[in-house]
């Protein structure tokens, strides 16, 4: 069964309102009984020194008589309350069935307990020997009260604290169930409007105003991943279109090439000429497709296998040696600086294919004449290889979308020199920085735009 | 050189079989992996292109079937680019792995690559018309006059010269000439082969190195003006 909150809160507040009840109600019980006794003793005293101070004076057998009498008077006929004079002259002896109640148990403070056939409940009574006086010799006088007035009263608290428990448990269990019910309402409010969230409302989020404190940061915690979800979202839509796009554009020069070419009688070589055309505009869609597929392999979580210890600044002075004549040709120069002693694990082809990206980027966007810095630092486990270039500034909402696949800060600039890129250049160095437990980063500052990469030395 | 292609893709086979007639190859096609297992147990090829998706029996059955029996050469095609794929291929005996989509002058090479191993080493002279390379010395000559190259130039030279008449794609190029194994999207190649072009080429009257559009580049004396689009073959 899935667990409710409101039957849990239910199930707490029984709970906690049996053991409160439980305890007020044994304490109750012990004060009660305690009272209750004393009461009795009381009573019990008052009216034991009553008969003493009748009984001791009397010293003649006349007038023990009058105390016979005064006493059948005095005891109740329910019995409740009777007297027992025990004496060796049978003359001063008194009571009903004095033979059986020859020797009882009496505690040092003349305290006893006396069973009596018929009675339900034992009798308390209280025990004193009376010395001579006159003709009388010494009595025993005992005093008892019936205790089944005590009991009853007793039985009938607990039946009565017993019955007002369940009956305030019940209560505190309807209580406690519209209380969870309508303390719950913001939580079930706050679900009915996340049900009504679907891609097709994907701006939409959960008014924080309206909710308690305690939701609050839940809600916010599942804003923040709408937002984030939106953003996934809306990048896909967005690669799709941009896939689309790069896809489009030389299939429609395919395509319209073609078709021109077709409709007119042409020679050998004016066919030859559309060919060679579209040639270039296959192995551009064939450098796409290539390119996504790398990316979709390395989100697919493929890392790099075939690590192998190299020194960084090697790797590095390789590539620069790749554009060896780009750079002479643009008149610009490269340095190396930092740590050019640092190695680390790395795969050299993709690690060199991520450099030549970036230093690609950096002649790109840099004037004739500039001087292109690679910077190598080890920190910790990680090596991080950064290029950086004089160019224009890049707002800082860009930079971290630098490395979205087709990103483009500027929409209109696309070829260079001949170099049509497509735009997945930085996307693939983030890609093979993740291979290599990396990461990328981008910063602009000062007219200098700093591009680079981490390598971790093990496989992401 | 005698070669079995197992494709189904009738396009593609077909295409591959014109292009490697034309190069003097002699060509037997299976449409399916059953056909094709049974051909290349049958018969003797120098090399088989085996596709990797076929109707029938997949390439990588016909690949192991073949394997018990004989060690032909075999290029194993896939539009697959996972690399357990590639992993099993090459494990199961395949010698070579081509992802599609790739260039007919790719496919070229690692044939010829796969007949070629174990030929004699080459001469240390080469010799392209007028044009004379030593490759000991790294020095290269036209009509006896030296031709000052940096080092990436004769580089670049030598590898063009020791593969004349065939088409280098600038891929391949980059890859043999600076170790970039990959498609780089820069115009390194182009700034190369025009700096290479300005110092054999520009001072002469004949002109050696040639660019064949969307393809690369190829190193060839051209008098007559009739090219060979393709290495080692006849001119169509």
């Amino acid at each position: 069964m899935r667990h409710s909150i409101i039957m849990r809160l239910v199930t707490m507040f029984a709970a906690a309102a049996l053991v409160v009840f439980s305890l007020i109600g044994t304490m109750l019980y012990v004060v009660v009984k305690s009272e209750l006794l004393r009461h009795e003793r009381d009573g019990l005293v008052t009216t034991f020194n009553d008969i003493q101070y009748m009984v001791s004076h009397v010293g003649t057998a006349e007038r023990w008589t009058h105390v016979q009498a005064k006493l059948d008077m005095l005891t109740p006929p329910d019995g409740k309350v009777r007297f027992w004079i025990f004496s060796e002259d049978a003359q001063y002896s008194y009571g009903k069935d004095l033979a059986d109640l020859h020797d009882f148990d009496y505690d040092p403070n003349n305290i006893g307990r006396l069973r009596i056939k018929g009675k339900k409940f034992p009798m308390h009574t209280l025990t004193k020997v009376l010395p001579a006086y006159l003709d009388r010799p010494a009595i025993r006088l005992t005093v008892g009260v019936d205790t089944e007035p005590y009991f009853e009263t007793l039985r009938t608290f607990v039946a009565a604290m017993i019955g007002l428990s369940l009956a305030g448990m019940l209560l505190v269990v309807l209580f406690g169930f519209w209380i969870a019910r309508a303390g719950l309402q913001p939580l079930k409010k706050m679900s009915n409007k996340a049900q009504t969230l679907s891609p097709k409302t994907l701006s939409e989020r959960l008014t924080l105003s309206a909710l308690p404190d305690e939701l609050s940061d839940l809600a916010q915690a599942f804003n923040g991943a709408l937002d984030r979800m939106e953003n996934a979202y809306k990048q896909l839509e967005a690669f799709n279109a941009d896939v689309a796009h790069e896809l489009r554009t030389p299939l429609a020069n395919l395509i319209g090439e073609t078709q021109v070419a077709l409709s007119r009688e042409r020679s050998a070589p004016e066919f030859e000429m559309v060919l060679q055309s579209n040639l270039e505009e296959l192995d551009r869609l064939r450098s796409i497709i290539n390119d996504m597929l790398f990316l979709a392999r390395c989100d697919q979580g493929e890392a790099a296998t075939s690590l192998v210890e190299t020194v960084i600044a090697d790797e590095v002075q390789k590539t620069i040696e790749f554009f060896e004549f780009v750079l002479d040709d643009m008149k610009m120069s490269v340095s190396v600086s930092g740590d050019t002693m640092a190695s680390s694990q790395i795969e050299t082809a993709l690690f060199r294919r991520a450099l030549t990206n970036l230093l690609q980027n950096a002649i790109q966007h840099s004037p004739a004449g500039a001087c292109i810095d690679i910077g190598i630092y080890a920190k910790q486990e990680q090596v991080q290889v950064a290029v950086s270039n004089p160019g224009r500034p890049i707002e800082e909402r860009h930079l971290p979308r630098l490395f979205d696949r087709f990103y483009r800060v500027d929409t209109a600039r696309r070829d260079f020199n001949g170099i049509h890129g497509h735009g997945l250049g930085l996307a693939i160095v983030k890609a093979i920085a993740r291979m290599h437990g990396g990461t990328a980063f981008a910063a602009s500052q000062n007219g200098t735009t700093t591009i680079g990469f981490t390598v971790s030395g093990k496989a992401a | 050189m005698k070669i079995l292609i197992v494709e189904d893709e009738h396009k593609m086979a077909e295409y591959l079989c014109k292009g490697l007639t034309e190069q003097g190859c002699t060509v037997d096609l299976a449409a399916n992996g059953i056909d094709g297992q049974h051909l290349a147990i049958e018969h003797d090829y120098d090399v088989i292109v085996l596709d990797v998706m076929l109707p029938g029996l997949d390439g990588f059955s016909v690949l192991r079937a073949l394997r018990t029996i004989k060690q032909t050469p075999v290029i194993m095609l896939t539009a697959r680019d996972r690399v357990e794929d590639r992993i099993k291929g090459l494990h199961d005996g395949a010698d070579d792995y081509l992802i599609k989509p790739f260039s007919f002058l790719e496919l070229l090479a690692r044939l010829q690559a796969l007949t070629r191993r174990g030929r004699v080493q080459e001469a240390p002279q080469l010799r392209i018309g007028d044009l004379q390379i030593d490759l000991l010395s790294r020095k290269a000559y036209r009509n006896n006059v030296r031709i000052d190259l940096t080092a990436k130039e004769f580089a670049l030279l030598a590898i063009m010269a020791r593969r004349q008449g065939e088409i280098l794609s600038k891929t391949a190029i980059a890859e043999l000439v600076w170790d970039m194994n990959f498609d780089s999207n820069t115009n390194v190649v182009e700034v190369a082969i025009k700096r290479l072009r300005a110092k054999i080429d520009a001072p002469f009257d004949d002109k050696l190195l040639h660019t064949i559009r969307g393809m690369g580049y190829v190193l060839e004396p051209r008098t007559d003006s009739i090219r060979a689009p393709y290495p080692d073959g006849d001119a169509p």
